[in-house]
């Protein structure tokens, strides 16, 4: 597959510690697009701080297509809709309804940074940052669109203690939200780095094989399966840490690419595996000096 | 000529179990909506709906995934998929309301039943359902799951077919899946696009959508030359408006051209369109502007909302079954006395079961979120 070219990253990652300590995201939106954006939930917030901070106050190309994906949606909207139907007996009011379908954040994106090329929001249980750059290399490798921004975002919706049951995590387990930003394109010129491949494998060789074919000299393992393993069978060794003191979420392998160009240099496999055998695959390399 | 084909379909719809079920009703006339009670606190809504055919609505738990299973199952058999193909297999899903059935359903047991109840603890992963699908039909393949409103199984299908052309994926199985669920239901009902009296699209007397539900599968793969394709589609964001697209038509009439130029066909190419066709004011306006752009003098246009109800994220994959279907057998459904004038919007329905050649044909999907997608299907 030819590489992906990254020409941004953004980022924004908060540990929620108590039921009252979510940021006022108001005026990071501000920052991030330059406006404020009224009548949206912390959904749509992040995803607009995210792309905002990876665009840089860059105008993007109109027809940059926009991949987007989350672990678990936008929680908020959902609850209030379902506590105010089926516990207060209350219709859903109608933004609340539409800006319950997943797709909404898109159309806030596209609409803020001008953008009217493909838009996609994409699933998956256990490897929803993979997967979704999986289909913006593929788009971007086929010619089909020439920039992709790409991005996960992930909320807490309080009380933490419901937040841990929603996501089947041990009490007191840290929870963070954050939203991972990427804008990739063909062009090598003034790249910070690459991307070279990511997929998800329903065979271990094959996903070793990929694994062993990218010139890779560190290894790095998501929150999910057992990664070291595979790394050790790569012949990878497990040395880019980007998950230490981070809380959990599920997208967190949105993270790796932008902390890796930022405090590694050379080549990096990310690998996460799912109960089933299967392995998500990332590979990732910084700029040449 | 071998090529990508779709190799074998399954569908389950408001007018039956199985595709010939759905294409024998497709030549009668669209049946009513009937009126589907939904609790709200003390009381009780009365929606219109076309729930699928058989399958009451109760056990909410199971039902979405028995349903989808059974017809991935349909599609799978008529394509002839071996236990070694099926690992072999990627899935992709599209989808509006994912799982929420069964996750409103738990809350509901969990609240009667007086515990401490919250919304999405039994689930909430949004990758969930595809998961399930994948572990159930025993596919060795990823799984990506499209969630673009109405335009999420058009698009899982424009992927699906380019990932196996491009070798990224040796058989695909496509799913549509859509399931009554009371947010849907209501929220649709809050915005005042609920017509009771059926989905009359293009037509003067249009007043909403009847909510429909459906479950469709489609195997796409290597396949000698006879049979449908995909020969070309697009996808696009319209920042218009978040639950309508640019009335003037401009934005759909740049999605076609796009799906138009990926097909290598120009516009007169075409044997007949599917619509869109939600019988809302917004959507019926903005897609007879566009179709009207890039086709002065269409050719037959026809709607398949009236038959099913709207489907949402798995009406791309539904109707694009129907239509095929409807092809192989020689005709273009009709919908009488719906959309049968042009004084309004400029465009007619086909009014009754229209004869057609095999050739080309375009279908269009416009989501919330402003997603656009169409698809130019072939089978000459």
């Amino acid at each position: 597959m030819r590489e992906a070219f990254i020409h941004g990253c953004g980022d924004y990652y908060a540990a929620v510690e108590t039921d009252d300590a979510l940021v006022d995201l108001k005026p990071l939106v501000k920052e991030a697009t330059g406006q404020p954006v009224r009548r949206v939930g912390r959904f749509i917030q992040l995803a607009l701080i995210g792309a905002g901070r990876c665009l840089g106050g860059r105008k993007a190309p109109e027809d940059t297509a926009v991949y987007f994906t989350s672990g678990r949606g936008d929680m908020e909207v959902t609850v209030e809709v379902m506590e105010a139907l089926f516990r207060d007996g209350e219709a859903p009011k109608p933004l609340h309804f539409i800006n319950t379908v997943s797709n909404a954040a898109c159309f806030y994106i596209s609409k803020h940074f001008g953008l009217h090329g493909r838009s996609t929001f994409l699933c998956n249980r256990y490897f929803s940052f993979e997967t979704t750059l999986q289909l913006a290399l593929f788009d971007l490798a086929s010619g089909a669109v020439k920039h992709a921004l790409v991005g996960s975002v992930d909320i807490v919706t309080p009380p933490l203690s419901v937040q841990r049951r929603r996501l089947h995590l041990p009490p007191d387990t840290p929870v963070a939200e954050a939203s991972h930003w990427l804008l990739l394109s063909a062009d090598p010129n003034g790249a910070r780095g690459a991307i070279t491949a990511a997929a998800v494998f329903g065979d271990r060789a094959a996903a070793l094989g990929l694994a062993r074919a990218g010139s890779a000299t560190a290894g790095a393992t998501g929150q999910f399966g057992d990664g070291a393993a595979f790394l050790h069978d790569a012949g990878l060794p497990e040395t880019f840490d980007y998950r230490a003191g981070r809380a959990h979420y599920d997208s967190q392998s949105g993270a790796v690419i932008s902390a890796f160009l930022d405090k590694g240099s050379g080549a990096l496999v990310h690998v996460n595996a799912d109960p089933d055998g299967r392995y998500g695959v990332m590979l990732v390399r910084t700029a040449p000096p | 000529m071998s090529g990508v084909r779709f190799l074998g379909a399954g569908l389950h719809t408001h007018l039956g179990r199985g595709v010939a079920a759905n294409l024998d009703a497709l030549e009668r006339a669209p049946p009513p909506p009937v009126l589907t009670p939904v609790p709200l606190g003390a009381g009780v809504e009365h929606v219109p709906s076309m729930p699928l055919c058989d399958a009451p609505l109760t056990d909410f738990e199971t039902r979405l995934m028995r349903v989808a299973v059974e017809v991935a199952e349909d599609a799978i058999a008529a394509a002839g998929l071996t236990e070694a193909q099926r690992r072999e297999t990627t899935l992709f899903v599209g989808t509006s309301s994912l799982d929420i059935s069964i996750t409103e359903a738990v809350y509901r047991r969990e609240l009667a039943a007086g515990l401490d109840a919250h919304p999405l603890t039994s689930n909430s992963s949004m990758g969930n359902l595809g998961n399930e699908l994948r572990r159930a039909l025993r596919l060795g393949g990823p799984d990506f799951t499209f969630n673009t409103a109405c335009t999420a199984s058009a698009n899982a299908l424009l992927y699906a077919d380019a990932m196996v052309r491009a070798g990224h994926a040796k058989t695909a199985l496509v799913l549509g899946v859509e399931a009554f669920n009371a947010i849907t239901a209501l929220g649709f009902q809050s915005l005042d696009l609920l017509a009771r009296d059926g989905m009359k699209p293009f037509d003067a007397g249009r007043r909403g959508l009847v909510l429909g539900e459906g479950c469709s599968a489609l195997v796409v793969g290597m396949g000698d030359g006879k049979g449908f394709r995909l020969q070309g589609g697009a996808n696009a964001c319209d920042p218009y408006a978040i639950s309508a697209a640019n009335p003037d038509g401009s934005t759909i009439a740049s999605v076609i051209a796009d799906a138009l130029r990926a097909a290598k066909l120009d516009a007169s190419s075409l044997r007949a369109i599917k619509t869109h066709g939600t019988a809302s004011l917004l959507n019926d306006e903005a897609e007879a502007a566009g179709l009207l752009r890039v086709f002065p003098a269409p050719p037959p246009v026809c709607a398949l909302k009236p038959f099913i109800g709207h489907t949402f994220g798995a009406c791309g994959l539904n109707e694009l079954i129907l239509l095929c279907g409807a092809v192989e057998r020689g005709f273009i459904p009709g919908t009488p006395n719906i959309g049968a004038t042009s004084e309004e919007l400029g465009v007619t329905l086909t009014q009754a079961p229209t004869p057609v050649e095999p050739g080309a044909f375009l279908l269009n999907y416009f989501g919330f979120g402003g997603n656009n997608s169409a698809l130019v299907v072939a089978n000459a």
